[in-house]
Protein backbone atom coordinates (compact mmCIF):
# COMPACT_ATOMS: atom_id res chain seq x y z
CA UNK A 1 0.00 0.00 0.00
CA UNK A 2 1.25 3.15 -1.07
CA UNK A 3 -1.09 5.29 0.87
CA UNK A 4 -1.12 5.34 4.95
CA UNK A 5 -4.24 4.89 6.39
CA UNK A 6 -5.84 5.74 9.65
CA UNK A 7 -8.81 4.27 10.83
CA UNK A 8 -10.42 6.42 13.96
CA UNK A 9 -13.70 6.40 15.38
CA UNK A 10 -16.12 7.32 12.62
CA UNK A 11 -13.38 8.44 10.47
CA UNK A 12 -11.06 7.33 7.60
CA UNK A 13 -7.83 9.03 6.55
CA UNK A 14 -6.06 8.49 3.70
CA UNK A 15 -2.74 10.30 2.57
CA UNK A 16 -0.46 9.65 -0.13
CA UNK A 17 2.23 11.61 -1.71
CA UNK A 18 1.97 12.55 -5.18
CA UNK A 19 5.20 13.16 -7.29
CA UNK A 20 3.86 16.37 -9.19
CA UNK A 21 3.63 20.35 -8.30
CA UNK A 22 0.02 21.13 -6.22
CA UNK A 23 -1.29 22.84 -9.07
CA UNK A 24 -1.48 19.82 -11.21
CA UNK A 25 -2.80 17.19 -8.19
CA UNK A 26 -5.56 19.89 -7.62
CA UNK A 27 -6.53 19.97 -11.37
CA UNK A 28 -6.96 16.11 -11.37
CA UNK A 29 -9.96 16.79 -8.82
CA UNK A 30 -10.82 20.32 -10.74
CA UNK A 31 -11.24 19.47 -14.50
CA UNK A 32 -13.66 17.12 -15.47
CA UNK A 33 -11.70 15.44 -17.90
CA UNK A 34 -9.12 14.89 -15.65
CA UNK A 35 -10.74 13.21 -12.86
CA UNK A 36 -12.73 11.22 -15.31
CA UNK A 37 -9.81 9.57 -16.25
CA UNK A 38 -8.66 8.42 -13.03
CA UNK A 39 -11.57 7.66 -10.91
CA UNK A 40 -12.81 4.70 -9.87
CA UNK A 41 -11.55 1.55 -9.19
CA UNK A 42 -9.97 -1.35 -11.13
CA UNK A 43 -13.30 -3.00 -11.73
CA UNK A 44 -14.78 0.30 -13.50
CA UNK A 45 -14.82 0.05 -17.07
CA UNK A 46 -16.43 3.36 -17.95
CA UNK A 47 -17.26 7.05 -15.87
CA UNK A 48 -19.33 10.02 -16.99
CA UNK A 49 -18.77 12.73 -14.64
CA UNK A 50 -21.22 16.16 -14.43
CA UNK A 51 -19.82 18.40 -12.03
CA UNK A 52 -20.48 22.53 -11.17
CA UNK A 53 -17.20 22.82 -9.39
CA UNK A 54 -18.18 26.14 -7.07
CA UNK A 55 -19.43 25.84 -3.21
CA UNK A 56 -22.59 24.81 -3.60
CA UNK A 57 -22.71 22.78 -6.33
CA UNK A 58 -23.53 19.24 -7.48
CA UNK A 59 -21.84 16.73 -9.12
CA UNK A 60 -22.62 13.29 -10.57
CA UNK A 61 -20.80 9.82 -11.29
CA UNK A 62 -21.88 7.65 -13.16
CA UNK A 63 -19.78 4.27 -13.34
CA UNK A 64 -19.67 1.00 -14.85
CA UNK A 65 -18.61 -1.48 -12.70
CA UNK A 66 -17.75 -5.25 -14.23
CA UNK A 67 -20.06 -7.45 -13.06
CA UNK A 68 -21.93 -4.95 -10.63
CA UNK A 69 -23.88 -2.82 -13.47
CA UNK A 70 -24.57 1.09 -13.35
CA UNK A 71 -23.56 2.87 -10.02
CA UNK A 72 -24.88 6.76 -9.96
CA UNK A 73 -23.05 8.71 -7.07
CA UNK A 74 -24.98 12.42 -6.26
CA UNK A 75 -22.93 15.03 -4.00
CA UNK A 76 -22.25 18.47 -3.37
CA UNK A 77 -19.34 20.68 -3.01
CA UNK A 78 -19.15 22.25 0.69
CA UNK A 79 -15.96 24.28 0.12
CA UNK A 80 -13.37 24.85 -2.59
CA UNK A 81 -10.17 26.83 -1.76
CA UNK A 82 -7.83 26.41 -4.60
CA UNK A 83 -5.88 24.43 -4.63
CA UNK A 84 -5.42 23.71 -0.74
CA UNK A 85 -8.57 22.00 0.20
CA UNK A 86 -12.04 20.48 -1.79
CA UNK A 87 -14.70 19.78 0.83
CA UNK A 88 -17.74 17.58 -0.98
CA UNK A 89 -20.12 15.54 0.97
CA UNK A 90 -21.90 11.95 -0.95
CA UNK A 91 -25.85 11.20 -0.44
CA UNK A 92 -26.45 7.51 -0.84
CA UNK A 93 -30.01 6.81 0.26
CA UNK A 94 -30.41 6.81 3.91
CA UNK A 95 -26.21 7.77 4.51
CA UNK A 96 -24.58 11.02 4.02
CA UNK A 97 -20.27 10.74 4.23
CA UNK A 98 -18.14 14.02 3.82
CA UNK A 99 -14.71 13.94 2.36
CA UNK A 100 -12.00 16.84 2.80
CA UNK A 101 -9.16 16.60 0.50
CA UNK A 102 -6.56 18.72 1.48
CA UNK A 103 -3.35 19.46 -0.73
CA UNK A 104 -0.05 20.34 1.14
CA UNK A 105 2.87 21.19 -0.99
CA UNK A 106 6.19 19.54 -0.04
CA UNK A 107 8.93 21.09 -2.48
CA UNK A 108 8.03 19.62 -6.32
CA UNK A 109 5.74 17.01 -4.59
CA UNK A 110 2.20 17.36 -3.32
CA UNK A 111 0.83 15.54 -0.36
CA UNK A 112 -2.67 14.52 -0.76
CA UNK A 113 -4.56 13.84 2.90
CA UNK A 114 -8.02 13.22 2.26
CA UNK A 115 -10.43 12.63 5.35
CA UNK A 116 -13.91 10.95 5.29
CA UNK A 117 -16.49 11.31 7.95
CA UNK A 118 -19.65 9.43 8.70
CA UNK A 119 -18.99 5.94 7.55
CA UNK A 120 -21.83 3.98 7.72
CA UNK A 121 -21.35 2.10 11.22
CA UNK A 122 -24.91 1.48 11.97
CA UNK A 123 -25.94 0.70 8.63
CA UNK A 124 -23.12 -1.56 8.25
CA UNK A 125 -23.63 -3.04 11.23
CA UNK A 126 -27.24 -3.51 10.77
CA UNK A 127 -26.93 -5.42 7.39
CA UNK A 128 -23.81 -7.42 8.84
CA UNK A 129 -26.17 -8.74 12.16
CA UNK A 130 -28.85 -9.78 9.36
CA UNK A 131 -26.09 -11.50 7.59
CA UNK A 132 -26.59 -10.21 3.99
CA UNK A 133 -23.28 -10.23 2.28
CA UNK A 134 -25.25 -9.41 -0.44
CA UNK A 135 -26.10 -5.88 0.75
CA UNK A 136 -23.05 -5.14 2.09
CA UNK A 137 -21.01 -6.14 -1.64
CA UNK A 138 -23.83 -3.23 -3.40
CA UNK A 139 -23.13 -0.81 -0.36
CA UNK A 140 -19.37 -1.40 -0.83
CA UNK A 141 -19.65 -1.52 -4.67
CA UNK A 142 -21.37 2.42 -4.10
CA UNK A 143 -18.91 3.37 -1.32
CA UNK A 144 -15.57 2.56 -3.28
CA UNK A 145 -16.30 4.10 -6.10
CA UNK A 146 -16.98 7.82 -4.83
CA UNK A 147 -14.20 9.57 -5.93
CA UNK A 148 -14.83 13.29 -7.03
CA UNK B 1 -18.10 -1.12 14.06
CA UNK B 2 -15.86 1.03 13.25
CA UNK B 3 -16.14 3.29 16.09
CA UNK B 4 -16.08 -0.18 18.46
CA UNK B 5 -13.03 -0.75 16.79
CA UNK B 6 -11.62 2.73 16.78
CA UNK B 7 -10.01 2.57 20.38
CA UNK B 8 -7.23 0.50 20.54
CA UNK B 9 -7.70 -1.15 23.25
CA UNK B 10 -10.54 -3.25 21.75
CA UNK B 11 -8.63 -3.66 19.16
CA UNK B 12 -5.43 -5.53 20.80
CA UNK B 13 -9.27 -7.36 22.61
CA UNK B 14 -9.87 -8.50 19.08
CA UNK B 15 -6.69 -9.24 17.70
CA UNK B 16 -5.76 -11.28 21.17
CA UNK B 17 -9.28 -13.40 20.94
CA UNK B 18 -8.33 -14.34 17.32
CA UNK B 19 -4.82 -15.67 17.87
CA UNK B 20 -6.49 -18.05 21.04
CA UNK B 21 -9.63 -18.35 19.61
CA UNK B 22 -12.36 -18.72 23.07
CA UNK B 23 -11.22 -17.27 26.04
CA UNK B 24 -12.31 -16.38 29.52
CA UNK B 25 -12.90 -12.85 29.98
CA UNK B 26 -10.03 -12.82 33.08
CA UNK B 27 -7.50 -14.56 30.46
CA UNK B 28 -8.24 -12.22 28.36
CA UNK B 29 -8.12 -9.49 30.48
CA UNK B 30 -4.48 -10.95 31.82
CA UNK B 31 -2.24 -8.45 29.38
CA UNK B 32 -4.35 -5.35 29.49
CA UNK B 33 -3.46 -2.56 32.65
CA UNK B 34 -6.72 -2.01 33.03
CA UNK B 35 -9.84 -3.10 35.50
CA UNK B 36 -11.73 -6.20 35.32
CA UNK B 37 -15.09 -3.84 35.02
CA UNK B 38 -13.25 -1.42 32.34
CA UNK B 39 -12.27 -4.56 30.31
CA UNK B 40 -15.91 -5.76 30.52
CA UNK B 41 -17.07 -2.46 29.45
CA UNK B 42 -14.64 -2.90 26.04
CA UNK B 43 -16.59 -6.61 25.66
CA UNK B 44 -20.25 -5.01 26.13
CA UNK B 45 -19.20 -2.99 22.86
CA UNK B 46 -17.60 -5.52 20.66
CA UNK B 47 -20.68 -7.71 21.74
CA UNK B 48 -22.89 -5.12 20.42
CA UNK B 49 -21.33 -4.32 17.71
CA UNK B 50 -21.12 -8.40 16.79
CA UNK B 51 -17.76 -8.53 16.86
CA UNK B 52 -17.34 -11.29 19.57
CA UNK B 53 -19.72 -13.58 20.94
CA UNK B 54 -20.57 -14.41 24.79
CA UNK B 55 -21.24 -17.54 26.01
CA UNK B 56 -22.25 -17.64 29.62
CA UNK B 57 -21.01 -20.99 32.11
CA UNK B 58 -22.21 -20.49 35.53
CA UNK B 59 -20.18 -17.75 36.85
CA UNK B 60 -16.97 -18.29 33.96
CA UNK B 61 -18.00 -15.94 30.34
CA UNK B 62 -16.35 -17.40 27.58
CA UNK B 63 -16.02 -14.94 25.06
CA UNK B 64 -15.49 -15.78 20.96
CA UNK B 65 -14.67 -14.15 18.15
CA UNK B 66 -17.94 -13.68 15.83
CA UNK B 67 -16.08 -14.42 12.78
CA UNK B 68 -19.07 -12.88 10.13
CA UNK B 69 -18.70 -9.72 12.03
CA UNK B 70 -15.15 -9.43 12.27
CA UNK B 71 -14.60 -10.79 8.48
CA UNK B 72 -17.17 -8.08 7.08
CA UNK B 73 -15.90 -5.40 8.86
CA UNK B 74 -12.34 -6.16 7.48
CA UNK B 75 -13.14 -7.26 4.02
CA UNK B 76 -15.80 -4.15 3.61
CA UNK B 77 -12.45 -1.60 5.14
CA UNK B 78 -9.95 -2.90 2.83
CA UNK B 79 -12.51 -3.02 -0.05
CA UNK B 80 -12.86 0.59 0.65
CA UNK B 81 -9.27 1.89 0.36
CA UNK B 82 -8.38 -0.55 -1.81
CA UNK B 83 -11.06 1.44 -4.22
CA UNK B 84 -9.41 4.81 -3.24
CA UNK B 85 -5.56 3.09 -4.08
CA UNK B 86 -6.85 2.23 -7.19
CA UNK B 87 -8.27 5.60 -8.50
CA UNK B 88 -4.94 6.97 -6.48
CA UNK B 89 -2.62 4.84 -8.55
CA UNK B 90 -4.28 5.89 -11.65
CA UNK B 91 -4.15 9.55 -10.99
CA UNK B 92 0.12 9.06 -10.13
CA UNK B 93 0.10 7.64 -13.50
CA UNK B 94 -1.77 10.44 -14.86
CA UNK B 95 0.68 13.09 -13.16
CA UNK B 96 3.22 11.25 -14.50
CA UNK B 97 1.99 11.20 -17.97
CA UNK B 98 1.89 15.25 -17.53
CA UNK B 99 5.03 15.46 -16.55
CA UNK B 100 7.07 13.72 -19.19
CA UNK B 101 4.81 15.50 -22.02
CA UNK B 102 5.69 18.58 -20.53
CA UNK B 103 9.55 17.65 -21.08
CA UNK B 104 9.31 17.17 -23.83
CA UNK B 105 8.29 20.00 -25.29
Amino acid sequence: MKSEVKISDNRLQITRVFDAPRVRVFAAWKERDLLQSWTGCKDTTKVEIEMDFRVGGSFTQKMLIKGAGECLIKGQYDEIIEPEKIAYHVDMGPISTRVVVEFVEQGSQTKVILTQDGLPDETLRKIVSQGTTEALDKLDEMLVRQAA
Amino acid sequence: MFSALADPTRRRIVERLSERGESRVTALAKPFRISLPAISRHLKVLEDARLIKRQRHGREHLIRPHPAGVQAAQKWMAHYVAGWESGFDALDELLKGDLSKERKR
